[in-house]
């Protein structure tokens, strides 16, 4: 090898490992930038999932309303003489919403009711009747059940029946849990269970689902109604804190007249429903 | 043959303006997946949960975590696609969720549920008939390509990539 070839190749090697030395540098830099890339998406997923988190409220422990059963099945929680707005509630037991509006929301109405603040009307009825079992006989049975169960412990029985509630599609709300939940809450007699087992107030199911649906013009669930005035779902019904400001803000208003279920009863019941996520 | 068609196939007069059409497809796909990210993210917490719980394939502890978590990291990646930070990598991770996306509607569509994918907030259970599972695979399909568009094309103009000297 001559003098020359050998200084060539030295260089060439030399240049050589610079640029493999440009390259390392290159990937190590490709490295960072990738890992620091996953990292910021990962720590923003991961805190918000963390902080962001809201626990639902909880099972509501305060005190309740006084509770009574309407002619037309409804139940009413409001402190006699209350002179407050007057709120709606139509609902599926069934319903995934629903539970989560139960969630989010149910403690606030059940305290402002106690407070004189709010009269609140419970309109279950079954939305899910064309639904596929066993969707449509969950729906069913815990309507049926809801109806049977005495006013007096009407809401606490409410709550269960939601705590309870099965994930959509599979079986629940079978009889004998219904009056397995009555028995805890120490309302279990037998005609209740045989008004469970009978399926007896079948005929007030039917007629409740006709007054939400055909007078009331539901079509999904919740709807709520605030003297008469459909609530958004999304803005105010999951939103405890809105819907507290609604209700506050809103006139006093009579609790009877819709009770009857004649359509001239309630000309605002025609408000649609913007609430129907179920479609 | 040569002088036509440039690197993958596509004309030369595309491949020579490659890095705007990354720039393009970055800020395209980055707006898909803000509007995604941010129409769950702007809704009640109880309406994300449902929409999630409608596909029934997750148990019920994670319901909750993915409900939270998927908008903020539709949001994150977009916003790292947008700015061009690790463009191959976040394209993969999008093209995985786009994968993830299609594969539980598919399953959903199996199962023979009714449901609305949620996709861009909403969601839930709805009447048999009003599904729309083709329509919305084949829109993921769409955004999927052009996820692989800068997977394979990651280089692109006003990239921080670049910046950073990649």
């Amino acid at each position: 090898m001559s003098k020359a070839a050998r200084q060539r190749s030295a260089r060439e090697r030399l240049a050589e490992e610079r640029k493999r030395q440009a390259q390392r540098q290159q990937r190590t830099r490709r490295l960072l930038v990738t890992l620091s890339g996953l990292v910021v998406v990962a720590l923003a997923v991961v805190i918000t999932v963390y902080f962001v988190n809201k626990k639902d409220e909880g099972t509501y422990t305060g005190a309740l309303a006084p509770t009574s059963r309407q002619a037309d099945g409804a139940i009413l929680a409001a402190q006699p003489g209350a002179k407050a707005p007057k709120l709606e509630v139509f609902e599926d037991f069934q319903c995934p919403i629903c539970h989560e509006f139960e969630n989010t929301s149910g403690a606030t109405i059940k305290r402002l009711a106690a407070q004189g603040k709010v009269n609140v009307l419970y309109y279950p009825f079954w939305l899910f009747k064309q639904q596929a079992e066993p969707i449509r006989g969950n729906s069913q049975r815990a309507a049926n059940a809801a109806l049977c169960a005495p006013a007096d412990k009407w809401i606490q029985y409410h709550d269960a029946i939601y705590k309870h509630q099965p994930q959509e599609g599979s079986n629940g709300f079978s009889n004998k849990d219904l009056i397995g939940w009555a028995k805890d809450l120490g309302f279990d007699t037998p005609q209740f269970e045989q008004c469970v087992n009978g399926g007896q107030k079948q005929s007030q199911i039917d007629s409740m689902t006709n007054f939400a649906e055909n007078t009331r013009k539901v079509t999904g669930t919740p709807t709520v109604f605030l003297n008469g005035q459909s609530l958004d779902l999304n803005s105010t019904l999951l939103d405890a804190k809105n819907l507290e400001k609604a209700i506050l803000s809103a006139a006093p208003a009579a609790i009877t007249p819709s009770a009857s279920g004649t359509p001239s009863s309630a000309p605002s019941a025609s408000a649609s429903p913007s609430a129907s996520a179920q479609k | 043959m040569a002088a036509a068609r440039g690197e993958g196939g596509f004309p030369r007069v595309i491949m020579r303006q490659q890095e705007w059409i990354t720039l393009v497809v970055r800020v395209a796909l980055a707006a898909i997946l803000g509007t995604a990210g941010y129409a769950k993210f702007s809704e009640a917490q109880g309406l994300q949960k449902v929409a999630v719980s409608s596909y029934r394939l997750l148990p019920q502890s994670l319901v909750s975590p993915v409900a939270l978590g998927l908008p903020v990291l539709e949001m994150a990646l977009a916003a790292l696609i947008l700015l061009g930070l690790a463009t191959r990598t976040m394209a993969i991770c999008v093209g995985l969720l786009f994968i993830v996306f299609i594969a539980g509607i598919i399953s959903v569509w199996a199962r023979g549920l009714s449901i609305d994918c949620g996709c861009f907030g909403g969601g839930g259970t709805v009447a048999k008939g009003q599904t729309h599972y083709l329509r919305e695979i084949f829109r993921d399909l769409g955004f999927l390509v052009l996820a692989a568009w800068l997977v394979v094309y990651p280089r692109g103009k006003l990239a921080l990539d670049r910046m950073l000297g990649l």
